[in-house]
């Protein structure tokens, strides 16, 4: 193993050290506000790794780990989310009197899970990276260890072993019709040149696409989303809406751009039929939800159907030219982040205070907390898609991607599914602004996920004003893309 | 001799049962066993592929060994949870579960 | 393919067997019998593995799926204490029949319908030394170093959420 394979994994391994380090400090730290506190010091480690790498394109350990722009774009977008988690946590933690380190910890382990799937380009690697991420976030999510929180473990558990083992029927299919496990060796080994000759290496790529779509939490494995949503510690679920689903795209991405982009013609149309079921589903159930956690979980199923479209949108993609598609999947995914992230944290916020996630209980929040009810609104806004807020520009590129792909269809269902969204989103803001307040009791911020709440929101405010800077990033992160 | 395709017929029908048993338990130890029958079908086809079609490359052994270790592990956390469950439940059929629909 | 008339019987009893028994496995009504049933289900397919020439995976999946992970499963059937309860099924069971059934018939007209480009080349007599070599190779290293951490997160996550609150 040369040194310079090391420096390339050096954000992976520093975190998983960081990992060891809260864990180990734990046992010594009497005060364990202070963990918390040195984590998000030492994520300025992998950090600092990962933006040294920026720039460079090389590979290590035989081609299986890749260090380009578009992983380290994941890279930086994943510690990101993270620290913001980490800081978000901070009461929720210290309702467990025991095993906070271990908090921490395994939420770097799923960090560090989720940045090797952007980044790696072998099935075997893809896989385990993919397993390290979800066994750290069962026991995340069960973490509470009351009922509630333990079933929407036993779910996500049972979930994602059915998930991975239709993945794995799938890859074993693709490992067996191509002789290899490497992505770039599958593209070249691939016998036929539609996949319609070849059955198994259609039901190889269907049972992936299956697979993946737990990762996502899009049509066919979203059904966990809800439950475990609404189960788990609030902070994961922040964490699993935004985080997992980015590196899950990331995957898709790499895999069928670079392993089976000569098939891109015969998956473009699968993904955009997935696209079309995942927004519908999510957007109509979200409608009757009357818990905020649940609706914002229905959302997300819906925000992967929108995110599909742009892998659908493959046909945009001048050869040698601009892949508008995997641009605007990249820019939706951090536009997402900084959003649902934002939502969150001021659920969190609220909730901590209030003790209570049902909508009707935030009624009069405009009295109580004008700035928490504005920002809130500010985040729905941006998941809607309206200007000024990031997720215009998010859904902007997409449907541009879609109509580029001659797939003007699927810009349709996506504007109809935005239409419809509208109506949960702007209930919720109706609720807050219109309804009157049961007690005129003040909710107030507090000051670490006060800070969590402000990085946020000002980034959906700022890429929406300037969303530029960020689509500069996509697009250099897509540039090398496998075309 | 062996034709690829009958193994490969046996690992479709250990992996058709899994599935059959996931969705018609709702104990979560028996879904758990269910799975495990699933992962087994995976194996066979990894083994089967790689000794028919190409082996000397090995890569599908490989493949396999992981997924026993990642199966192993899975379970170990499955344990913590099943018990988890069943201290504060007293059972750990998945529909009995009514606070949240399965 | 050489593979000797011995051996080709041999592989189908031990088919045979591994069908029956995961069916018991899935149909019995007796969790703890059903428990019993998977670990005879995963030594046929052990059994499979050495007709197969694979005989480290064979060895792995005697240890490791008969061994350690049977255990397991027994430990937790014994430990919830549901034996008697038996094993009912859910409203999902025709559905289920049926997705099984649709699912058996796709995967045996896929597997029909593919040319395989059978390698010419005799299978490895032991498969155990040139494994370890791929294993630890530039290759894989990687795959095992993660392996390392996801066994270590697994045994974090089992230690925090085995252990209640006040203990």
């Amino acid at each position: 193993m040369p040194l310079r394979d090391l420096y390339l994994l050096s954000p992976e391994i520093s975190i998983v050290g960081v990992a060891f380090i809260i864990i180990m400090l734990d046992l010594w730290i009497e005060r364990k506000g202070l963990l918390p506190i040195l984590t998000i010091v030492l994520l300025g480690l992998p950090l600092g790794f990962t933006i040294s790498l920026w720039g460079t394109e090389e590979q290590a350990f035989d081609g299986v780990l890749v260090v380009d722009t578009f992983s380290i774009f994941f890279k930086v977008l994943l510690i990101g989310v993270v620290t913001a988690v980490v800081i978000a946590s901070q009461e929720t933690a210290a309702r467990f009197r025991r095993f906070q380190g271990e908090y921490y910890g395994l939420l770097l382990m799923a960090t560090a899970g989720l940045m090797l799937m952007a980044a790696t380009r072998e099935l075997i690697t893809i896989y385990l990276s993919l397993e390290l991420s979800t066994l750290s976030a069962i026991a995340l999510v069960a973490f509470f260890k009351d009922t509630r929180s333990t079933e929407s473990g036993l779910k996500y558990l049972v979930l994602s072993g059915v998930s991975s083992a239709i993945m794995l029927y799938g890859m074993a299919m693709v490992l067996g019709v191509t002789g290899t496990s490497s992505l770039v060796e599958i593209a070249k080994a691939a016998p036929v040149s539609s996949l319609a000759d070849n059955p198994a290496l259609l039901l190889g790529v269907v049972f992936i696409v299956a697979g993946f779509g737990f990762k996502i939490a899009s049509f066919p494995f979203q059904m966990w989303v809800p439950d475990v949503y609404q189960g788990a510690p609030t902070p994961v679920t922040a964490y699993l809406s935004v985080a997992s689903k980015a590196a899950g795209f990331a995957v898709l991405l790499r895999v069928f751009y670079l392993a089976f982009g000569d098939f891109s013609s015969d998956w473009s149309m699968l993904f955009g039929v997935l696209a079309v079921i995942s927004m519908s589903l999510g957007n109509f159930a979200a409608i009757f939800q009357t818990d905020i956690k649940r609706l914002l979980a229905y959302s997300t199923i819906a925000h992967a159907g929108y995110i599909l479209i742009g892998l659908a949108a493959v046909a945009s993609r001048v050869p040698g030219g601009e892949a508008f598609g995997p641009q605007g999947v990249l820019f939706y995914l951090t536009a997402y982040a900084f959003t649902n992230l934002g939502a969150f944290f001021v659920v969190i916020a609220i909730a901590n205070k209030i003790g209570s996630e049902t909508i009707d209980d935030f009624a009069g929040m405009s009295k109580r907390s004008p700035l928490l009810a504005g920002l809130l609104a500010l985040c729905l806004v941006s998941l809607i898609g309206v200007p000024p807020a990031v997720g215009f520009w998010a859904k902007l590129y997409l449907f541009n991607a879609a109509v580029q792909a001659d797939m003007v269809w699927l810009a349709i269902a996506g504007a109809i599914n935005t239409a419809i969204s509208a109506f949960y989103y702007l209930r919720v803001i109706k609720v807050m602004y219109l309804s009157p307040a049961p007690t005129e009791e003040r909710v107030r911020l507090t000051p670490p996920i006060g800070l969590a709440v402000a990085m946020t929101t000002t980034g959906v405010l700022f890429f929406g004003i300037a969303p530029w800077f960020l689509l500069d990033f996509a697009i250099r992160a897509t540039s090398g893309f496998p075309g | 001799m062996i034709e690829l395709e009958y193994v490969l017929f046996l690992s479709a029908v250990l992996f058709s049962l899994g599935l059959f048993g996931v969705l018609a338990r709702r104990n979560a130890v028996m879904i758990l066993l269910a799975i495990e029958l699933m992962l087994n079908a995976v194996n066979i086809n990894l083994v089967a592929f790689t000794v028919y079609l190409s082996p000397d490359l090995l890569v599908g052994i490989i493949f396999a060994i992981f997924i026993i270790t990642v199966a192993a592990a899975e379970l170990a956390l499955a344990l913590a949870i099943v018990l988890r469950l069943y201290r504060t439940r007293s059972s750990v059929n998945v529909d009995e579960v009514n606070l949240m629909r399965w | 393919m050489h593979v000797g008339t011995g051996a080709s019987i041999a592989f189908w009893i031990m088919a045979v067997v591994a069908v029956v028994s995961a069916s018991g496995v899935i149909l019995l009504k007796d969790i703890f019998r059903a428990a019993l049933l998977l670990v005879v289900s995963f030594l046929s397919i052990a059994g499979i593995f050495v007709t197969l020439n694979a005989d480290f995976i064979a060895a792995v999946q005697v240890l490791i799926y008969a061994g350690a992970i049977s255990i397991l499963l027994i430990f937790a059937i014994l430990l919830t204490r549901d034996v008697q309860e038996g094993n009912p099924s859910n409203r999902l069971k025709i559905p289920g029949m049926f997705m099984g059934a649709v699912l058996l018939t796709a995967l045996i007209v896929v597997f029909v319908n593919t040319e395989w480009r059978l390698s010419t080349e005799a299978p490895l007599d032991s498969t155990t030394a040139a494994l370890a070599d791929l294993l630890f190779s530039n290759k894989f290293v990687l795959a095992f170093e993660i392996a390392s951490v996801l066994l270590l997160a697994a045994m974090i996550g089992a230690v925090v959420l085995a252990r209640g609150e006040d203990e």
